[in-house]
């Protein structure tokens, strides 16, 4: 059975939401690991969008991947605690 | 180094600095030389660097390319000058050429920045990535790819946000909102003070012109600007009750008088104390706020909001004098002040000039607002009020009537309500709580017994011709009195300039000072003079704006430096076209609804009816910017660079060279195979054309992983596609793109590479493995299980599992369509011929060939050569051509240009 194809949203788009859309990243993965499709999951966002936003995140070391994938190819992620990181490192 | 006969800058300009481009620079360098390197990005290398590795040999990229970025840079005999367009190329009669260029502003200074990243972790704006081929984002402050060369951050800006260019006190509001959309008040805070210190008064009481001019409205409406200010302010207030800083370290003698304590006198006091300077205000009033403190209602603006505003201004150190009028600025200097402000707004009254205006009962609107702010206005519940006037400041006094109980509160206008200066949401808000209009009615005078006002007598009006204001003018109609019984008359109708004594010591005209326009210095050069004195009465950010222009130049002024210099310089404004086009297949994004006090309470309450937004709520208003500038000066990279090299006063700059030869290399250009629309490649995120791929494929990838765009899945079963878009006589292309069945073998490889239990499948029409080694590369690949299967493929689909079913005309076995199903699908695509050379040479016509590539002359005897004497082409811009062709051309224009040169100098 195919699906209709339907224009995911443009680049341009998903861009303009990122900077809302990475805390509510976050705020999922501070709870625990996890995939994409659950993130998508769990915040009701396409994965494809979720994709865009979770590795302009990685960018900037907001988020890493945990291991290796899972039996059905997908990478948990955890969330990265910058500040803590940073100031444990000043501590240090 | 060769000598230059003809006295030009350079020997030669080469334009495009891909992998044609540095090689011809690099070689005429080495021959001596003396060459200009242009690029119209902001790192030379071109599409090469941004590749995985190179076919057959499986090199890595950057071990190829970045060599050769570095020897370019840094070869002497070579300028680079990146992130620079070419504007024109002309033939001189000598053979030489004049060559124009512009060199865009990255907004950091090159010498300083050292490429450390910061600003591009706090930018809060975020735009796709065309350096991974738009499949994740970067920020709008950024540097363009890990290997760029230079290394250098670079800030996009398109233009001014409208928001931005609008405000009198140019407010950067694209900047506050992209703070809070990222979640920053306090650097919201921060960021308003940097332009305005009276954030809270602002937040309440402004009538936001930047609201009308947002480019939102095209769409939706308004980003509704004023409720986040709001939200922020009172966010920020909540948590900081007093100011976190104090008088700044470095402090100076300088002694400046300011006379006014509203917003233009408070604003000029705020800047002039962060620069050191001792400074006292002089206020009449017994409390300092001007026209803050008692000519906006408190529904509106509570005094605790503008005491909160004025400790930002004091907690500098700054000294406000109370209940002290001043009438001369010459005495101010007389006892030691160095210069002197005169802002001392616009709150005398005009008056009607009709019979009974001075009963009991007759006031100024001004002096009905300060008394009731004060709590000694005159008791009008259950009495009849009439307020005179059809301007904002009629409204005020109209809805301060109502919360103090007037049975009947009427607004009298001589026009009709189209022609009413007031804001038409406050005249809503009035009609709404229970203000009357009386339209095209004027008083012919007020009535009063024993002093005291009892009626007014009124008069009907019809519109004639529109007069000078181009509002039509009323005109009596004779015998149409009436009388009204009126309790209290408040009249509206206009203010002028508080100017009482200055106007014996200063230039004035019809009361209003004068003072230059751009430095508000008077004919004293120590006396200057703005806001409302001297424009007329206008809204609290224009003499907001004033103040901080006053300060820029009275700091100047005390430091003995000129004042024939620009106080801020904006760029021009943003096209809302042109954003309104790039998001016209957007998804609606209604405005939240700023919360409001329910009619009756607000009816009762002088308590603010407008309600601060939740965190959520702004943030999601925020959300609705469109970014119109691109960055949004939110200033996070000013900020935090630890270089301080970012510099937003910095501007393109145009320059103009001789040079005795130019070389086009700038390369080809790659198909949209959106274009092919059965392909569905702007459908479904897992169908990616090959320079994704390489992305995907690159050590410097945008994921973790070798992983598809749709999910984040591993790919356990990939196709690639041949000939998409290239020997396509349906898309008008019918040249072979000469590289994509190799690097389709290449990537193919790699991906077994990096996902060693994933099937690849490569559907081809037949393999063209031309070159040295390529035919070995392609054998390689069928050992390591690289299936092939020559069809040609007419569409994809997509099934319900997300995967892709690919269709395909079987050429191989019995014929016919086939299908396969595949998690991601690659298309290789062909190129397109860059078409800029002709654009840029305007000295005549730069020949072409049938395909729109620049033409060789004889390709075989003198490669390079163009229709131009002197102008050489380098590499794909001739046509395509893999790696080493380019390498190749471009050597063997190199030597063209060489022999050009020393034939024109002999």
């Amino acid at each position: 059975m195919n699906t209709a194809p339907t224009a995911p949203r443009s680049m341009l788009e998903l861009a303009q939401d990122e900077m809302i859309m990475k805390d509510r990243i976050a705020a999922v993965l501070r709870e625990k690991h996890r995939t994409i499709p659950e993130i998508a999951e769990i915040l009701g966002y396409p994965t494809n969008e979720i994709t865009v936003w979770l590795f302009g995140m990685r960018r900037y070391g907001e988020v890493e991947e945990v291991g290796r994938p899972d039996v059905d190819g997908y990478f948990k992620y955890e969330w990265k605690d910058k500040k803590a990181e940073e100031a444990a490192a000043e501590e240090n | 180094m060769k000598t230059n006969k003809t006295k030009t800058d350079y020997d030669v300009m080469v334009v495009g600095a891909g992998v044609a481009g540095m090689e011809t620079a690099s070689s005429l360098g080495n021959m001596g030389y003396k060459v200009l390197l242009v690029d119209k990005k902001p790192s030379i290398g071109g599409r090469a660097i941004l590749l995985s590795k190179v076919f057959p040999t499986l090199d890595c990229a950057s071990c190829i390319v970045t060599p050769k970025m570095a020897a370019s840079a840094h070869h002497p005999n070579i300028d680079v000058k990146i992130y620079t367009e070419v504007d024109g190329i002309t033939r001189n009669a000598d053979g030489s050429f004049s060559v124009d260029l512009h060199q865009k502003s990255a907004y950091v200074d090159i010498d300083a920045c050292t490429g450390c990243g910061t600003c591009e972790e706090v930018c809060t704006v975020t735009v796709p990535d065309e350096y991974n081929y738009n499949l994740v984002t970067r920020r709008v402050a950024h540097i363009p790819f890990p290997q760029a060369v230079p290394k250098k951050a670079v800030i996009d800006r398109r233009g001014e946000a409208p928001c931005i260019h609008t405000c009198p006190a140019s407010v950067k509001a694209s900047g506050y909102i992209s703070l809070v959309r990222a979640g920053r008040y306090k650097e919201a805070f921060n960021l308003h003070l940097e332009n305005a210190p009276l954030v809270g008064c602002l937040a309440r009481s402004c009538y936001a012109p930047c609201e009308e001019d947002c480019t939102r409205c095209g769409k939706e409406e308004t980003v509704h600007i004023r409720g986040i200010k709001r939200f922020f302010s009172d966010h920020y207030y909540d948590e900081h009750p007093e100011p976190e800083y104090g008088p700044v370290e470095n402090q100076l003698a300088t002694k400046v008088a300011i006379v006014g304590s509203g917003p233009a006198g408070l604003s000029a006091a705020f800047y002039l104390a962060r620069k050191g300077h001792q400074v006292t205000i002089f206020e009449a009033e017994i409390q300092p706020g001007g026209m803050l403190r008692t000519g906006i209602p408190a529904y509106r603006l509570p005094n605790e909001v503008v005491d909160r505003d004025i400790k930002n201004v004091t907690a500098l150190g700054v000294q406000i004098k109370c209940n002290t009028r001043v009438e001369s600025a010459a005495k101010l200097k007389e006892e030691g002040f160095d210069a002197v402000f005169v802002a001392t707004g616009a709150s005398d009254e005009n008056r009607l000039g009709v019979e009974g205006e001075e009963l009991e009962g007759v006031m100024g609107c001004m002096k009905f607002l300060r008394e009731t702010k004060i709590g000694i206005a005159p008791n009008i519940r259950g009495k009849t009020v009439m307020v005179v006037g059809g301007g904002n400041s009629a409204m005020d006094p109209a809805r301060s009537a109502i919360r103090m109980g007037a049975q009947r509160v009427i607004i009298c206008y001589r026009r009709s309500q189209d022609e009413m200066p007031a804001h038409d949401w406050e005249i809503q808000g009035a009609i709404e709580e229970g203000v009357e209009l009386m339209l095209l009615t004027t008083p012919k005078r007020f009535i009063g017994n024993n002093g005291k006002l009892e009626g007014v007598e009124c008069l009907k009006m019809k519109l004639g011709e529109p007069d000078a204001s181009g509002r039509r003018r009323p005109v009596i109609v004779e015998g149409s009195e009436t009388v009204i019984p009126i309790d209290l008359a408040i009249l509206a109708i206009g203010l002028k300039p508080s100017t009482t004594g200055f106007v014996d010591e200063m230039d004035h005209e019809r009361g209003l000072l004068t003072s230059d326009p751009e430095t508000l210095q008077t004919r004293d050069p120590a006396i200057f003079a703005g806001g409302d004195c001297v424009t007329n009465p206008t809204m609290i950010v224009n003499a907001i704006g004033q103040g901080r222009r006053a300060a820029f130049y009275i700091d100047r002024h005390l430091k003995g430096e000129s004042l024939d210099v620009e106080f801020e310089s904006l760029l021009e404004k943003t096209d809302k076209d042109v954003v309104l086009e790039e998001s016209k297949n957007f998804r609606s994004r209604p405005p939240v609804l700023q919360p409001t006090m329910p009619l009756e309470e607000r009816r009762r309450t002088f308590e603010c009816y407008e309600r601060v937004m939740s965190e959520e709520e702004a943030r999601k208003e925020a959300h609705r910017c469109m970014n119109c500038g691109e960055c949004s000066q939110c200033m996070e990279c000013v900020n935090n660079c630890p270089a301080f090299c970012i510099d937003f006063n910095l501007r393109d700059a145009a320059k103009s060279f001789t040079v005795g030869s130019v070389v086009m290399s700038t390369g080809f250009e790659i198909l949209d195979p959106g274009s092919k629309k059965a392909l569905n490649y702007a459908n479904f995120p897992d169908v990616v054309d090959g320079a994704q791929m390489d992305r995907l494929l690159a050590p410097t990838r945008p994921y973790n992983s070798v992983l598809r765009p749709s999910d984040g899945k591993e790919p356990e079963n990939i196709a690639f596609v041949l000939c998409n878009g290239s020997r396509d006589h349906t898309i008008c292309n019918p040249l072979c793109c000469r590289i994509g069945c190799m690097y389709a073998v290449k990537q193919a490889q790699l991906a077994m590479g990096a996902l060693p239990l994933a099937d690849v499948t490569i559907y081809y029409i037949d393999v063209r493995a031309f070159g040295k080694g390529y035919d070995e590369f392609y054998e390689q690949s069928k050992a390591m299980g690289v299936a092939f299967t020559k069809g040609k493929v007419a569409r994809i689909e997509k099934l319900d599992n997300g995967n892709m079913e690919v269709y395909y005309e079987d050429m191989e076995g019995v014929g016919g369509m086939k299908k396969a199903e595949h998690d991601l699908v690659v298309l290789t695509v062909g190129f397109l011929p860059n078409t800029d050379a002709f654009r840029l040479y305007k000295g005549g016509e730069l020949a072409g060939n049938e395909f729109n590539y620049v033409r060789e002359i004889d390709p075989i005897s003198e490669p390079g050569r163009t229709s131009v004497d002197g102008l050489f082409a380098a590499g794909a811009i001739i046509g395509a051509r893999d790696i080493p062709d380019t390498v190749l051309h471009a050597g063997a224009a190199a030597s063209q240009v060489s022999a050009y040169l020393e034939t024109t100098r002999n």
